[in-house]
């Protein structure tokens, strides 16, 4: 055996309790697949929060409309690559596409993904900023006016007849798009929800768990993206766009906890042999994950402070209103974020013996590590900074958006 | 038909086509022809140059480093295990003779390991002699011949 594998097998057998299979001691699935579902997710929240305004008219919503399919094409790009990361050789990750299986989950997550990117989130972009991008074409010069351009697809026409077109197709197209959100993140449920032989990820109801957690992730985004862009823009802003987020997002949260405490509730009547471990898991391994960050304050502080601005809406400041909206989001993304990590890490912490545990120990560098999750998360704003950029999502005048 | 539909009509044809033209480049011609993977797997392999030339080809003319590796406890490995592959050296006698692995190579199966048979020597590389290399007292082809000395004094069975 080589002496840094035993060196960390020896530091391994330290970590574990109980009974446990020598195949469980260490984790297949890092925090690079803890980030993915969570990309994932905050593109199809996102959406979600953008098709509000496109299919069910809530005009209140519209300030945040460009910028949530702008966010959700950033965190979409972004998507395949913890699981690039984790696989390694990138080099061959266009053989799933070339010679896709119907049973292999991989080969149909990129077609999902495929379609989602450019059946439903680039054309729903396109009919939306291509009157935008016949304007700025026109307004700009050299590399932007070429990009516009190119951007048009030579489709110049900006008459109320073809705007009129562009409207009626982007709502088809968004129309389609909320079943394709639901059924990319669905998907993310799926690939835990089938695995039968893992008791604290094979249940129906994760798929459901997954899409609901979706939507509060991906609107709690856009609200504290809102919340700061205005900031940064140094423009007011709009309560009553704000209040409407705010609706949504508690109006999803209460579902979202509603279905995971049902979950619970299934697990806890049905009592099957797996459950004694499963308890002790979310008691003790993952107490901190679990209790604190995911239920206390990812759930009930969000849940409290986000019903204190519906129910006190006349008699608190503007002001307390939009740190309790900020905050609110805040422990709702980390929320999210302790829900992922609790599924995939947590599904990995106990052996299949069902009386045993193992122990996560998180690397700071490499390909699996803290930096690169870290690297991870931080490129789908890096994106969204240079998306916002050239497709400003308040700029609907002739004036091309300033770049510089 | 309007012009949004028609450029989009286009566009979706052209990355169709494009996804089928890489496909047409991409998939190896044999694959699919017996089930998922390319039929051609093995005939390709058996066409790769041969790199080992096999223990027999060896003794023909290393004859004494054989006869000694026969009786010695080493004698169920091959030449080339240690040695390297050595089917160009066994055609031309000319072309450089593979180089012995190193000392790391000696403990893939000599470094302790809990689930190895207690009575297979194996060592704790740290503390046995880290500093020198194992053939400077084990003879490979017969290792039991190790000088007395180094032998008795750490090489035992480590238990832990």
């Amino acid at each position: 055996m080589p002496p840094e594998l035993r060196e960390s097998l020896l530091e391994a057998l330290q970590h574990v309790q109980g009974y446990i299979y020598p195949n469980d001691v260490s984790l297949g699935w890092s925090v690079v697949i803890v980030v993915y579902p969570y990309i994932t997710g905050l593109v199809a929240g996102a959406f979600i929060l953008a098709s509000l305004v496109r299919v069910f008219h809530v005009k209140a919503l519209e300030p945040t409309y460009r910028l949530s399919l702008l966010t959700a094409l950033a965190f979409l790009i972004v998507a395949p690559l913890p699981l690039l990361v984790h696989l390694g050789h990138p080099e061959r990750c266009y053989e799933v596409m070339m010679t896709p299986h119907a049973t292999s989950p991989m080969a149909i997550f990129g077609f999902v993904y495929a379609w989602y990117l450019m059946a439903v989130l680039l054309l729903e972009l396109w009919f939306d900023y291509r009157r935008s991008f016949v304007e700025w074409a026109k307004a700009s010069a050299g590399f932007k006016r070429l990009l516009y351009r190119v951007l048009t697809l030579g489709v110049e026409d900006v008459s109320p007849a073809a705007i009129q077109l562009d409207e009626k197709l982007g709502r088809f197209i968004t129309v389609i798009g909320i079943p394709s959100a639901f059924l990319l993140h669905g998907y993310v449920g799926f690939i835990f929800g089938s695995v039968k032989a893992n008791p604290w990820w094979g249940t129906v109801l994760m798929p459901i768990i997954f899409i609901f957690s979706a939507m509060v992730s991906g609107i709690a985004l856009l609200m504290f993206l809102y919340l700061v862009i205005s900031r940064l823009r140094r423009v007011p802003v709009d309560m009553g766009c704000l209040r409407a987020i705010g609706t949504f997002l508690l109006s999803a949260l209460v579902l979202d906890a509603a279905v995971e405490t049902l979950d619970w509730i299934h697990r806890l009547y049905e009592a099957e042999e797996s459950l004694e471990v499963l308890v002790l898991l979310a008691s003790g391994k993952l107490f901190f994950s679990f209790f604190l960050v995911q239920v206390l304050l990812g759930t009930i502080a969000p849940l409290a402070m986000l019903g204190a601005t519906q129910v006190f809406k006349e008699r608190i400041s503007l002001r307390l209103q939009k740190s309790l909206y900020l905050v609110s989001s805040l422990l709702i993304l980390i929320g999210v974020f302790a829900m992922r990590w609790n599924v995939v890490i947590g599904g990995q912490l106990f052996s299949k013996s069902l009386r045993g545990f193992t122990t996560y120990k998180i690397a700071l560098v490499g390909q699996e590590g803290l930096l690169m999750a870290v690297v991870l998360m931080i490129l789908p704003f890096l994106l969204l900074i240079g998306l916002v950029k050239f497709f400003d999502p308040w700029n609907t005048r002739e004036t091309p958006p300033a770049t510089t | 038909m309007p012009p949004q539909i028609t450029r989009l009509v286009y566009l979706t044809l052209a990355i169709v086509a494009v996804y089928f033209l890489a496909r047409g480049f991409l998939v190896p011609a044999s694959f699919g022809q017996y089930g998922w993977y390319r039929g051609n797997a093995l005939k390709e392999i058996a066409a790769l140059p041969i790199r080992y030339a096999g223990r027999a080809a060896c003794a023909e003319c290393h004859e004494e480093a054989a006869e000694r590796l026969a009786k010695g406890s080493h004698q169920g490995l091959s030449c080339e295990a240690c040695h390297g592959p050595g089917a160009a050296h066994a055609e031309d006698p000319a072309e450089a003779a593979p180089k012995p692995e190193n000392s790391r190579f000696c403990l893939r199966c000599h470094e302790f390991n809990l689930s190895r048979p207690a009575k297979f020597p194996q060592v704790e590389a740290d503390d046995h002699f880290p500093d020198q290399k194992c053939a400077e007292c084990h003879a490979p082809h017969s290792p039991m011949q190790a000088p007395e000395d180094a032998s008795k004094r750490n090489a035992k069975p480590v238990k832990k």
